[in-house]
């Protein structure tokens, strides 16, 4: 098996820069351009020359945009706590309901679980706009209309069956023996579940929030419909870039680089778990 | 750890249940989060209510139950079928090659070796864009003007490759950036699947002198097929209710090219102010994916069964 | 501390200095000039204060809702001087264009009292009207306690006032019998042609004067030029691109969207003149618009004329306007031209745009909320706008009577002033007011798109468009 041509080894070698190439090319030139100015951007032909400004994230870092029509207020920083608050919290409450309920799941077969379980994981399919049509409606009833909470809700769409289902098969993947054992030992339910089931899940635990965290961050749709401006994730809030007097072009490629690199921090720093959970826990990474 | 954080928060009910009753302990753990879900499905059967009715926001004095005349009047509505059609081609299109692609790059990624592990976690970036921006970015890209995409393009003789804003290639452009963003998740699925085969098979084979191409096709992909169906049908489900692709770069354009079920919703229900349709359409699509999850929740449940039995 | 800017300010309001003497003599006395900006509105508003309790809201606050645009932003560079008259506080939010109304639908439609007023244009109002989501302002209008008596309603421009007011039935008059007025005008645009004169200079093209010769300018300036392409106009899937040079054009040759017949509506845009006039704007497309017209809106139309990567555009003035200053390439190098379609027509007649201001009927204090619609639609701030920032055009007439902002433009706007009096009389919505508004031009849009394709036949596909048009009229109960 071990013995490979070299023509293969030249093959595969191009094959996966290639493959690089086609992934990687499209963030790296975003990058480019986020240090350019709107000028060297709309040349033509493109140029990977130019003379980098970082005028476009001061803009944004500072919320101060100059153009045409004067000096314009943005709120990009806003946003982008915005994104962190609502996917962190989010992420934070469907583990607190999540966890429990997987276990549950995972070691009690009682009566409908597997229908509970299942639906539970059929929201995940759900088209989103048949649940968020009606809710704007309900959301101004229940005055949790363009409010943090609210927002946090109605992401668990996202975050609760992933969380759910990824625990739960972690949880299956663990002998129940060392539980019993320690049960018999004299200890409570509770400090079973604390000291032997949660830390021996954590590596799940783990992959499973990451992964809701960065769904969470990539929504688009749920924010837009339900929030005012002042609670808009990245995600729409790098819409706003087009102005009456020309469309700056730069800013929107900072805003992107912006939005996206938290999690490719995350991407890079924890991949590890980001791999099982994109896995669904069905295997053992 | 994460989950720790859960504790705390639970300490104090469960100290007392835990004497109560053994047989409502999965109850009370589980009560949360059904709880939160069935928030979730209050509004469900609004819509499922909606969709019954003629109800145009602009014509409020014309509101009424109609019998289903919605789901009715989309047997002979020619934009309806469109949708349908392009939304299956989309979701068919994207899954198909992702499929295709992710396979062959897991394939190439096999081996557990410095490169090949640094090459994947490099292809996860795409994933962890969020695909509203990465379809601003494809816009930016593509743009006629400066897009870098446009020069390679004209470069090898297409001068005049108007991607998404021409109806021959506007299915081509989006599917492309699909490509870009999700095929990274069927190929870290099938890595994961193709590490954790047995290599017993492979050495028998290996030994007999089976050819590499045979050993493919009679072993690995036999083998990694239930990895292969999770995958897909994850994806299908998706796929079919694409949104932020196709609403932030054509609208649903040019012409009716790309109005898949969720845009054409979207644009119903804030546009036309007409209900009535957009729930009815969204109803439709929903029994599509319901039926979709239901085969994929089974062929995921049989492929964790098998991954514990073989672990 | 701001005395001297303040007795500037205050002269400049009475008029007895102009505002470049005023920003001059700012200068010379080292005073700041964001303090003059500041008095130069709070001057307006004591100006304004006579006869009328401004005050009698004080304490309360309105929030409002609000595009990206520089009404805007005009508007919150001189809020200060609205807090300062009435005590009342103003938040806002801003949304960018591209999802402003979807906001604003999902805002009303779900009853939202989060805003009080908000940015919308007259085609809007024939659903939030008849959704009862629009408070009708005439009473307001006429109340003299609630409504300043220099505010002056006459001082609209009356095709403007007529365009904003419909009385809910599908295809009567704007403005016409019982109309209830579902919003103030703000500013508008009409129209025309907005070129670069640098680049008509340099190719020997005169600005055209019918469409065989915007055809013919259009080719001959892509041809010439090398680089740019003929005229940019938009074409994304959206009413956005039937409204403006579209359907001036088409109603230029008297076509209508819809006619009334027999008491219902039926689609009238597969008439031979309006084929024919499809034809030729589709090939104008084809031969010298933008490569990917099909994704354009309003603001890739700008950024292109503002780059000089297109010759002209045939589409609103002030978007002209707008590319003619800020650190666009182009910058000063733009002129505009009224333009009439039709070669037999007498004078141009522009689709207006209209943005304006509407109150939410969820509103939490309507009186309120009026009282902010009032300042921002007052002549002080109009002049303060159109002065000072980019709040064109105006909807009052005393603002265009203005010198100090009609010498503003003269003389950094080449023809804007001129392509402005030409057209206005023929200015108005030429759209049929009914519900299915939207429905109608996305779906126009839409078949524009194929034919600037070649999907379809021009001839075929409007004959398709009227079929499917009236079958829905007939669904709503309108054909």
């Amino acid at each position: 098996m071990e013995h490979t041509s070299t023509l293969e080894r030249v093959l595969r070698g191009i094959a996966l820069s290639l493959i690089v190439l086609f992934f990687m090319f499209p963030l790296f030139w975003i990058f480019l351009m986020s240090f350019q100015t709107n000028e060297t951007i709309l040349r033509i032909p493109p140029s990977l020359f130019f003379e980098p400004t970082l005028g476009n994230y001061k803009a944004l870092i500072t919320g101060k945009l100059d153009t045409a029509a004067g000096s314009l207020d943005i709120a990009f920083m806003k946003n982008l706590w915005n994104s962190v608050l609502l996917s962190t919290s989010a992420v934070v409450l469907s583990l607190i309901l999540g966890v429990p309920a997987a276990y549950a799941f995972a070691r009690h077969k009682f009566r409908g679980s597997e229908d509970i379980a299942f639906t539970l994981l059929s929201f995940r399919f759900a088209p989103p706009l048949l649940v968020l049509l009606p809710l704007t409606i309900y959301f101004q009833q229940l005055g949790l209309a363009d409010t943090y909470v609210g927002l946090i809700w109605v992401y668990q769409l996202i975050c609760l069956p992933l969380i759910l289902w990824i625990v739960r098969g972690y949880f299956e993947d663990i002998s129940a023996d060392v539980e019993y054992a320690y049960r018999i030992a004299g200890h409570g339910w509770f400090a079973t579940f604390r000291k032997i089931a949660l830390p021996l899940a954590g590596p799940g635990i783990a992959a499973a929030g990451l992964l809701a965290f960065i769904f969470a961050w990539n929504n688009f749709v749920f924010a837009l419909v339900l929030a005012s401006a002042d609670k808009q994730p990245v995600t729409v809030a790098a819409l706003a870039f087009v102005t009456a007097s020309g469309i700056q072009y730069g800013q929107i490629a900072a805003g992107i680089v912006l939005s996206i690199t938290p999690t490719l921090a995350i991407a890079l720093y924890a991949q590890r778990y980001l791999v099982e959970g994109l896995s669904l826990g069905a295997v053992k990474g | 750890m994460a989950g720790a954080t859960a504790a705390p928060s639970n300490a104090p009910r469960k100290k007392g249940g835990l004497h109560i009753s053994r047989s409502a302990l999965p109850y009370v753990l589980s009560l949360p989060a059904l709880l939160v879900c069935i928030g979730i499905l209050i509004p469900f059967v609004t819509a499922v209510w909606y969709s019954l009715q003629r109800y145009r926001l602009s014509q409020p004095w014309a509101q009424k139950f109609n019998w289903g005349q919605n789901y009715l009047d989309f047997l002979y509505d020619s934009s309806f079928w469109n949708t349908l059609q392009i939304s299956l081609t989309y979701a068919g299109l994207t899954v198909g090659i992702e499929l295709v692609f992710g396979l062959s790059i897991a394939l190439l990624l096999q081996k557990r070796s410095t490169l090949n592990n640094f090459v994947s976690i490099m292809l996860l970036m795409p994933l962890m864009t969020a695909p509203a921006l990465a379809a601003l970015m494809w816009k930016l890209m593509t743009n006629p003007g400066f897009g870098i995409l446009s020069y390679f393009a004209s470069l090898i003789g297409l001068e005049d490759f108007r991607w998404a804003s021409s109806p021959s290639t506007a299915l081509f452009t989006v599917v492309l950036v699909d490509i870009w963003v999700y095929t990274p998740f069927i190929m870290i699925l099938l890595l994961a699947g193709l590490r954790s085969l047995p290599t017993q098979p492979f050495e028998a084979a290996a030994l007999d002198g089976v050819p590499r191409l045979q050993q493919f096709f009679r072993i690995t992909l036999p083998m990694l097929l239930p990895y292969i169906l999770t995958a897909t049908l994850f994806r299908l489900l998706d796929s079919i209710q694409q949104f932020d692709i196709i609403y932030a770069m054509t609208q649903g354009g040019p012409g009716d090219r790309l109005t898949v079920f969720q845009v054409e919703a979207y644009l119903d229900f804030f546009q036309s102010t007409n209900i009535g349709r957009s729930a009815a359409l969204l109803m439709i699509l929903w029994a599509i994916t319901f039926f979709l999850s239901n085969i994929f929740i089974k062929n995921w449940l049989r492929l964790r069964e098998r991954a514990r039995g073989t672990a | 501390m701001y005395e001297k800017e303040k007795d500037l300010a205050r002269a400049l309001a009475r008029r007895s200095i102009s505002r470049r003497e005023l920003i001059d003599r700012v200068g010379k006395a080292g005073l700041s000039a964001s303090a003059a900006y500041y008095f130069m509105g709070r001057a307006g508003t004591e100006a304004m204060a006579q006869d009328f309790d401004w005050k009698q809201h004080a304490g309360k606050s309105v929030k409002l809702l609000l595009n990206k645009h520089p009404y805007a932003d005009a508007m919150i560079a001189n809020i200060q001087a609205f807090k300062d008259l009435t005590g009342m506080d103003v938040t806002y939010d801003v949304f960018p264009e591209d999802v402003y109304f979807d906001k604003v639908t999902a805002a009303l439609s779900s009853g939202s009292s989060e805003y009080d007023a908000f940015m919308t244009g007259a085609y809007m109002t024939w659903t939030y009207g008849p959704a009862g989501w629009a408070v009708d302002l005439a009473e307001f209008i006429n109340d003299p306690a609630k409504t300043a008596p220099n505010w002056n309603w006459d001082d609209f421009l009356p095709g403007l006032r007529a365009s904003t007011a419909w009385d809910g039935v599908p295809g009567s008059e704007l403005g016409s019998g019982d109309a209830k007025q579902w919003c103030i005008p703000w500013g508008f645009e009409l129209n025309n042609i907005s070129y670069n004169r640098v680049m008509f200079e340099k190719a020997g093209l005169a600005t055209p004067n019918n469409m065989s010769e915007l055809m013919e300018v259009a080719a001959k300036a892509q041809a010439d030029l090398g680089g740019p392409y003929g005229i940019g106009v938009r074409g994304s899937r959206s009413w956005a691109t039937i409204h403006p040079g579209f359907l001036s054009g088409y109603a230029n040759f008297d076509q209508k969207d819809l006619v009334m017949q027999d008491g219902v509506l039926k689609a009238a845009m597969n008439t031979d003149v309006s084929k024919s006039f499809h034809k030729d704007w589709v090939k104008m497309i084809q031969d010298s618009g933008p490569r990917d017209w099909s994704t354009y809106t309003w603001y890739q139309v700008g950024t292109d004329l503002g780059a000089g990567a297109s010759a002209m555009i045939f589409d609103a003035d002030i978007l002209g306007y707008f590319m003619n200053g800020g650190d666009n390439a182009e910058a000063g190098n733009l002129g505009y031209a009224a333009f009439a379609a039709n070669p037999e027509a007498s004078a141009p007649t522009p689709n207006v745009w209209i943005w304006s201001l509407a109150m939410s009927t969820y509103a939490k204090d309507k009186d309120a909320a009026w009282t902010f619609m009032q300042w921002a639609s007052s002549q002080e701030h109009a002049l303060f706008g159109a002065r000072e920032m980019d709040f064109v055009n105006p909807v009052r007439q005393s603002v265009w009577d203005d010198e100090a902002f009609t010498n503003r433009i003269k003389s950094n706007y080449p023809g804007y002033v001129e392509q402005f009096q030409a057209s206005a009389p023929g200015s108005k919505i030429y759209f049929t007011p009914q519900p299915l508004f939207f429905d109608l031009t996305t779906e126009w849009a839409s078949m524009l798109q194929q034919m600037v394709a070649n999907e379809v036949p021009v001839d075929e596909g409007l004959d398709q468009l009227a079929e499917s048009v009236d079958r829905q009229l007939k669904d709503a109960g309108l054909g």
